[in-house]
């Protein structure tokens, strides 16, 4: 019995020291969970308790370089709900139909908005109607808020759309320089926090923080407003002309800076209502497009030679019409061979076995000597101008180079290029040989217009020397003055430029009738300030070349671009031995009324009104015209004349073996217009030939083979 | 039989209960007042409850500490007997809510029997341990009974199903073994079956399941299993040295479920820091250590093994609900004695801490 009293007193003992043990434990670990994990704890806690609402930031204003508004942020009102007062307030169905009514929405949606199971709810993001926001403000609902919310604005539309890009309904950038520098311009949103309990409801002395939003920096770019609306107009003008290319893409740049002044690509799409427009409408093709850019690339060619001094002083270069590389034959891509030339010459002429011999003399004096100019051009690799998606353009791995390639590449085939890559090794050429990184941001600045961030002109390497580039802007100078770049030609201003056009590349090779007709050049050639690529992808009808179609775009962006900048005209530079023919048609003017006058005196009205004049007929007196009085036509137009009596009708020549350009000279002479079906040499035509036919009347001819 | 000359009560349980209780209204009060305002109209309805429970406690405590304990010895079996009763007619004519039924009456009377069962099976296993002191380190002839008695509780506990409870039934009775001289090695066995059978209840009843996985990791289900665990410690981890003053709790505020029952402790901390919740760790400790001073120094082992009895029962419900609170492990139901809001549990525990003090006007100071 007293053992056992003693045994039961130990195990009480025992039990003692256990349970105390046990709580001391628990004594520790309350401690740890108030004094070790108590801030982490509390910080959750809280946050598990706050219910933010977002104020947004305003983003920042994109501005050109004179600081002329392109995008903007303007206020709109957007209406926040919060369910749980809205329930709490019983009055669901009442407050859901005045909000159906104001913003013309359904009343079962707004229901179903305002009683969900969430803290706050938009019901609508940014009203355009301020009178529906100031009507929702009067009225006071419970639980309504109309808050002030900002939306983008581009105000000239589709101005430098591809550039700007666009913002989305979250302010986020989307597209363009509004994507690339979005972290600059979105800036830091405010937010209004408030503690509630786990039932929505604020708690009683509730924290209340307000955070006020940081309003986004503005951006300065390097774009010209002007000269960016002189492409737009020149774009908008190719799309509506008979051309109606498939694509366009025109870029203007300052060589000096390597700043980008323009930039405008076809089709185009409005940011403001960017979701109405089909998706590669938003594509930048001027960056993210490759295509083979033809006889431009010669300018490349002809840099790497003229610095490795490949070309001797006096050396001629023949062309028979075409030359052997191994057992390809390279076709020029004229009819006529050019025959014994310079390389002047063969510049200005564009031909293709010279500028062929050249490529590979460079490839005699070392291998890799072509594609080290090439790469040093910017070639191959993105330029690292600040838009997405731009792409790194294609070329022949160097190991697998062969001799064919290097030929083709020389005159432009069997390389792809985007638009900006040879805009900048256009400028590189113009610029002493300095290649430098293109650039559409200037300045980041913030809302008291303080400078945040600049960016200056980053040189990235000397491709080619001073001497080298002066000697090239000469013979680029040469092409249009007495080449194949005369369009390009401006009264008064050295020019220089090289066209291009290529047949484009498809499955299973060159695709028949498909052309990119290109124009690129710089002026003033002595000291060059605008250099300027315009790319017409897919032209319809004829003529489809560089030269044509490109060339006048080209010309009418420079001038204008030139006397907006005050660049003073030259009186030195060569003048062309030819003016061209028909300069490119520029105002327009009123056809005015010659009908019922003597020839002469028609043929002296419509000079004055700077129109030409055709004869058909062989009376001396203007029976009837056309186009008709009053009709809008370009300057230099020609006015038909009717003055009756015989000779109305044409016998139609053979067309047989002809090109197209010699079509064209014969039909134009003869005042019948030319259809072109195919390309190379003509095989087949309508109406056959010594048929009796009237003027104008339409002549469709069939070519085959390929040429250029 | 001679009986020692009644004494005084042991002041220090009596003032720690106390002191406990009034914690206890206080904070029910704070804990519950918003949930009561906005659920019931009343910021003052548990309030009011637990105050009318309370005043009930203290008068069955005061009766229970001048009733002679030993006079429950005559009783126990009864006591016992309609304890068990009453667990089965709960099974058959209880209140069910939230998916079992603990309760027994109706509105304001009703009250949850496995609260009574708790006293009535220290009292019955007192007496029996006391009884068969020679029979106890034989497994067969003296755990084995005991156990199946214990069994019987704690199944009908478990059918309710109310498997918290039941744990603490059977710890308290394992504790008295303990303290009854059962072999270590008895013990050692009881223990590991005692673990498999919990491991077993927990395997086949999904939902413990997903408690017993929260458990381990709260965080990886905060919205479902792991979100009590995780609101208590986030209420229990605001509180630091001092806490956010009295009635300053914010997890009250609808995001800690059980505020005011199982996981008031929570709330205490909050409010009242590490101070308050170790200041309630200490009347504990007081209750424990004088609760045991009475069993050591009472000369009957009737009055002992009672004496530890209850202690433990009280403790132990403790060491559960602070141990649940503090995420120490899974959530089970068990409410902190005293404290906690519920008019069953108070009187009972009431009534213990007066047997208890009853038996501490027989124990020799020395």
């Amino acid at each position: 019995m007293k053992t056992s009293d003693v045994s039961i007193k130990k195990r009480i003992a025992k039990l003692f020291i256990l349970m105390v043990g046990v709580i001391f434990f628990l004594t520790m670990r309350v401690g740890y969970i108030q004094f070790v994990r108590g801030d982490e704890l509390q910080k959750k806690a809280l946050d598990n308790r706050l219910r933010e609402v977002t104020i947004k930031s305003k983003r920042g204003t994109i501005y050109d370089r004179n600081l002329k508004e392109l995008a903007v942020s303007i206020s709109a009102d957007s209406v926040l709900a919060f369910p749980p007062q809205i329930r709490k307030s019983d009055k669901e169905e009442e407050i859901a139909k005045k909000l159906a009514e104001i913003l013309e929405m359904d009343e079962k949606d707004i229901l179903r908005k305002i009683t969900q199971n969430s803290s706050s709810v938009w019901i609508k993001r940014k009203i355009q109607d301020f009178e529906k926001g100031k009507k929702l403000k009067d009225l006071n609902l419970v639980g309504v808020e109309v808050i002030e919310d900002s939306q983008r604005f581009y105000p000239h539309d589709t101005l430098a759309c591809h550039v700007l890009g666009f913002a989305g309904v979250d302010n986020q950038g989307l597209e363009g320089i509004e994507i690339v520098f979005d972290e600059d311009l979105k800036g830091v949103p405010g937010r209004i926090v408030i503690e509630h309990d786990a039932k929505e409801r604020e708690l009683p002395q509730a924290m209340h923080r307000y955070i006020p939003p940081e309003n986004g920096n503005n951006l300065v770019l390097t774009i010209d407003e002007t000269i960016q609306y002189i492409v737009e107009r020149e774009l908008d003008q190719l799309m509506a002309s008979e051309t109606d290319p498939e694509s366009a893409t025109i870029i203007v740049m300052e060589p000096k800076t390597f700043e980008i002044l323009a930039l405008g690509s076809r089709p185009a799409y409005d940011p403001n209502n960017y979701n109405e427009y089909p998706q590669k409408t938003w594509r930048n093709i001027a960056v993210s497009n490759s295509y083979e850019p033809g006889s431009t690339f010669k300018i490349i060619t002809a840099a790497a030679a003229l610095e490795e001094n490949v070309i001797g002083e006096d050396e001629k270069f023949h062309d028979p019409g075409f030359i052997k590389v191994g057992s390809e034959r390279i076709r020029c891509w004229a009819h006529v061979p050019h025959g014994v030339q310079t390389f002047e010459e063969a510049m200005q002429n564009s031909c293709n076995p010279a500028l062929v011999t050249v490529g590979l003399k460079l490839k005699e004096k070392d291998r890799g000597l072509f594609y080290k100019y090439i790469r040093g051009f910017g070639f191959g690799k993105k330029t690292g101008v600040t838009l997405p998606g731009e792409a790194d353009g294609l070329m022949i791995l160097e190991e697998d180079l062969k001799d064919i390639n290097i030929a083709t590449i020389a005159i432009g085939q069997g390389i792809a290029v985007t638009p900006m890559q040879l805009i900048s090794a256009v400028s590189a050429s113009a610029n002493g040989g300095r290649f430098m990184r293109p650039h559409l941001v200037k300045e980041v600045r913030d809302n008291e217009n303080k400078l945040i961030k600049k960016f200056g002109n980053t040189e990235v390497r000397q491709v080619i020397s001073e001497e080298t580039s002066k000697e090239l802007c000469s013979l680029l100078e040469k092409v249009v003055v007495d080449g194949t770049g005369l369009p390009g030609y401006i009264e008064g201003y050295r020019v220089a430029a090289k066209t291009g056009t290529a047949q484009k590349a498809g499955a299973g090779g060159y695709m028949q009738g498909r052309y990119v007709a290109s124009f690129v050049g710089f002026a003033p050639a002595n000291d060059p300030q605008l250099a300027i690529l315009v790319v017409v992808d897919e032209p319809k009808g004829y003529p489809y070349y560089g030269g044509t179609v490109a060339g006048p775009i080209f010309k009418r962006i420079m001038e204008d671009s030139l006397h907006y900048l005050g660049v003073s005209k030259q009186s030195a530079g060569e003048v062309p031995s030819e003016i061209p023919g028909e300069p490119a048609p520029r105002k327009d003017v009123q056809v005015p009324a010659v009908d019922g006058m003597n020839l002469d005196d028609a043929k002296q009205k419509l000079y004055a009104a700077g129109l030409k004049s055709s004869v058909q007929g062989q009376g001396d007196m203007v029976l009837s015209q056309l186009p008709k009085t009053g009709a809008t036509v370009k300057e230099g137009t020609e006015i038909i004349l009717y003055t009756g009596g015989g000779g109305e009708e044409i016998t139609i020549p053979n067309m047989s073996g002809k090109r197209i350009y010699e079509a064209v000279e014969i039909l134009e002479a003869l005042g019948l217009r030319l259809k072109t079906k195919g390309w190379g040499e003509a095989h087949r035509q309508i109406p056959e030939p010594g048929e009796k036919v009237k003027k104008g009347t339409e002549v469709e001819v069939w070519f085959q083979d390929n040429g250029e | 039989m001679h009986r020692p000359k009644r004494g005084k009560p042991d002041f220090i349980i009596f003032f720690a209960a106390v002191m406990l209780l009034v914690i206890g209204i206080v904070m029910v009060f704070s804990a519950s007042s918003v949930v009561a305002y906005m659920d019931k109209g009343d910021t003052f309805f548990y309030l009011k409850r637990q105050f009318l429970w309370a005043s009930i406690g203290v008068l069955a405590m005061i009766m229970a500490m001048n009733f002679e304990y030993y006079h429950l010895h005559r009783f126990a079996d009864l006591i016992f007997l309609l304890a068990l009763s009453l667990l089965v007619l709960v099974l058959f004519a209880g209140i069910s809510s939230h998916g079992s039924s603990r309760w027994l009456g109706v509105g304001p009377l009703s009250f949850q029997p496995s609260e009574a069962i708790k006293i009535a099976i220290v009292i019955f296993m007192a007496k029996s341990l006391s009884g068969n002191q020679d029979k106890i380190h034989s497994f067969f002839r003296g755990v084995i009974p005991h156990i199946a008695v214990l069994m019987l509780a704690c199944g009908l506990i478990v059918g309710q199903p109310d498997l918290g409870t039941a744990v603490a039934v059977a710890g308290t009775v394992y504790l008295m073994f303990a303290a009854s001289g059962v072999k270590f090695s008895h013990l050692a066995m009881l223990a590991m079956a005692g673990l498999g059978l919990i491991a077993t209840a927990i395997m086949i009843e999904p939902y413990r399941f997903k408690r017993f996985l929260a458990f381990l990791d709260p965080w990886a289900d905060p919205m479902e299993t792991g979100f009590q665990t995780i609101q208590s410690l986030l209420a229990l981890g605001s509180g630091g040295l001092f806490g956010m003053g009295l009635g300053q709790s914010r997890q009250k505020f609808f995001y800690l479920p059980e505020r005011h029952t199982d996981f008031i402790y929570a709330i205490l901390g909050e409010e009242l820091g590490f101070i308050g919740a170790s200041l309630v760790l200490l009347l504990f400790v007081l209750i424990l250590w004088r609760g045991f001073k009475v069993a050591l120094t009472v000369k009957d082992k009737f009055g002992s093994l009672l004496a530890v009895g209850i202690t433990c029962m009280i403790v132990l419900q403790m060491i559960i609900n602070v141990a649940v609170v503090t995420g120490s492990m899974p959530v089970t139901g068990i409410t902190l004695p005293l404290v906690s809001y519920g008019g069953s549990s108070l009187v009972f525990t009431l009534i213990g801490i007066g047997i208890l003090l009853n038996i501490s006007r027989y124990a020799a100071d020395k």
